[in-house]
């Protein structure tokens, strides 16, 4: 590590990985030898609210774990800059992922862009978010590359099921740490959730499903009767895919509407 | 955003905290069209406990009060009392209704106190991470149970089948499941009835899913469900 202390915050949503990020940086740093406090933050829900962790690893003893200026600031979700606006100082760098987050929502001085989810849905899942972010991260700390990785095989040795899955998941923290880091500019968020009602229609029906609503559970994929919903390109209230109907095998039946926890979706017929 | 949800439901406060997938949220789905059908939702109020019900708080476009760990059948007992004219609806979760809560639970039913009390039941304490619960059936692996429930903690609690032997004979007790929404809103209506026509008490347990808890997805919770629902058999309890 380059400086004597660094004092990180991540900021995510719940579900996205940001606590595992941290304990595997964490666990890293304090078996090399340095000194290190983590403290996760987050509300009652488990999924979906805001999930921070406050990281503090440092070559010296740590008086206090709780600070107010971060040196690094991460953030995964344009939702979540809300609640870190406060730590970030002129002198923060802020490390974002630039296919969620646009570029102008971000306010600091220093701040780079990653495609993270891009990257991470295009190569392996959105689920391997975490992985690519820990081997960008660890090289911006400099953590040893091949210590970070036997840290993620242990601590996410059960998400391992087949030496396949482990490798491509190596093969993703490779991508995330050769990332070169450059200033520019990330305007172009690609992976944005939708707002406002989706219309779709056809055969005599109409369905209007609700992004900002969506939470991408699939209950209403496996209720419906007749296979006509999958998950779509489309994304969510959790940059998670929404349904999409296919109208030849759908009948309006409404089962989707009715299970709907959320009350996102609903397929009717046009009466003329 | 009309049809999409009961009218009953504060479209400010969605969408919702509950998780993705939760059961929570189909039960007052059903809840908020059984309010709709009856037209109560000016004269209702709802009692809520601690627990994944809390967030019930906001939910719909009724009052609400939110009461202590357990308590929160007899403060909508008491609160009936003082109000008679109202409709009083306790909604708590298994382990607010049978394991901290369940002597004001009992003696509601036993005095016929003219109350309706919903109990989301999803095997597990959700909100705390998924430890073990009475209604936990035995063999079910939780956080406090890494090798499963031992039968030394008893077997799945059966709650409206308990109430059944002590309570008046106008009261209508049931269990509904999230996986028959059209029974569990008749259900609920028959018991929101019961309240204002006969004036007893009324008791449903709603069989729900917690796919986070649970660590499933959405197929697998209904699996899940299928199972329960034959330890826990649906429907009135006469």
């Amino acid at each position: 590590m380059k400086s004597k202390t660094a004092k990180i915050i991540l900021a995510g949503e719940g579900g996205q990985g940001v606590q595992t990020i941290a304990k595997i940086l964490s666990t890293t740093a304090a078996d090399e030898g340095f000194e290190v406090s983590y403290i996760p933050s987050f509300g009652v829900e488990q999924r979906g609210s805001p999930s921070i962790a406050f990281l503090t690893i440092s070559q010296g003893a740590i008086c206090y774990p709780r600070f107010d200026k971060a040196d690094l600031a991460v953030i995964l979700q344009e939702r979540a800059i809300f609640n870190v606006a406060r730590y970030i100082v002129p002198e923060t760098t802020v490390i974002f992922d630039s296919s969620t987050v646009s570029f102008d929502a971000v306010r600091a001085k220093r701040k780079f862009g990653i495609p993270a989810t891009k990257l991470a849905s295009e190569n392996l899942a959105l689920k391997s978010l975490n992985v690519l972010m820990v081997g960008a991260l660890s090289r911006l700390l400099d953590l040893p590359a091949e210590k970070t990785w036997q840290t993620i095989v242990s601590v996410l040795s059960k998400k391992f099921k087949t030496e396949e899955i482990k490798e491509r998941n190596h093969q993703i923290f490779l991508l995330g740490k050769d990332f070169e880091l450059k200033e520019g500019n990330f305007t172009e968020a690609t992976f944005v959730p939708q707002h406002g009602p989706i219309k779709t229609g056809g055969e005599g029906k109409e369905a209007i499903i609700a992004p900002d609503h969506c939470k991408s559970c699939g209950i209403c994929i496996i209720k419906c009767p007749f296979g006509a919903l999958s998950f779509g390109k489309k994304l969510g209230l959790l940059s998670s895919p929404i349904p999409e109907v296919d109208f030849k095998k759908c009948t309006a039946c409404d089962t989707c509407s009715r299970f709907c926890p959320d009350g996102a979706i609903k397929i009717k017929k046009i009466i003329k | 955003m009309d049809n999409f949800s009961p009218k009953s439901w504060n479209q400010k406060s969605k969408p919702h905290f509950f998780c993705p997938g939760c059961g929570h949220a189909i039960a007052l789905k059903q809840l908020g069209y059984a309010i709709d059908d009856l037209a109560i939702q000016q004269k209702t109020t709802i009692g809520i406990d601690i627990g994944c019900s809390l967030l019930v708080w906001d939910f719909f476009n009724i009052d609400t009060v939110q009461t202590h760990h357990g308590r929160t059948t007899p403060v909508m007992v008491g609160y009936k009392i003082a109000k008679p004219q109202r409709i009083a609806l306790a909604y708590t979760g298994d382990g607010g209704a049978y394991a901290i809560g369940l002597q004001s639970l009992v003696h509601a039913a036993f005095r016929n106190n003219p109350v309706t009390v919903i109990v989301v039941n999803n095997e597990n304490y959700a909100m705390t991470g998924g430890q073990l619960s009475p209604t936990t059936e035995t063999g079910i692996k939780t956080t406090t149970s890494p090798s499963g429930k031992d039968l030394k903690f008893g077997p799945g609690f059966k709650g409206p089948e308990l109430l059944h032997q002590i309570a008046n004979e106008k009261s209508f007790i049931a269990r509904g499941s999230i996986s028959n929404p059209v029974q569990l809103k008749n259900l609920l209506i028959k018991a929101i009835k019961n309240q204002t026509d006969n004036n007893s008490f009324s008791f449903i347990e709603i069989l729900s899913i917690c796919p986070t808890n649970w660590k499933t997805d959405a197929e697998q919770s209904f699996e899940r469900l299928k199972e329960m629902e034959k330890y826990y058999p649906i429907g009135e309890i006469k």
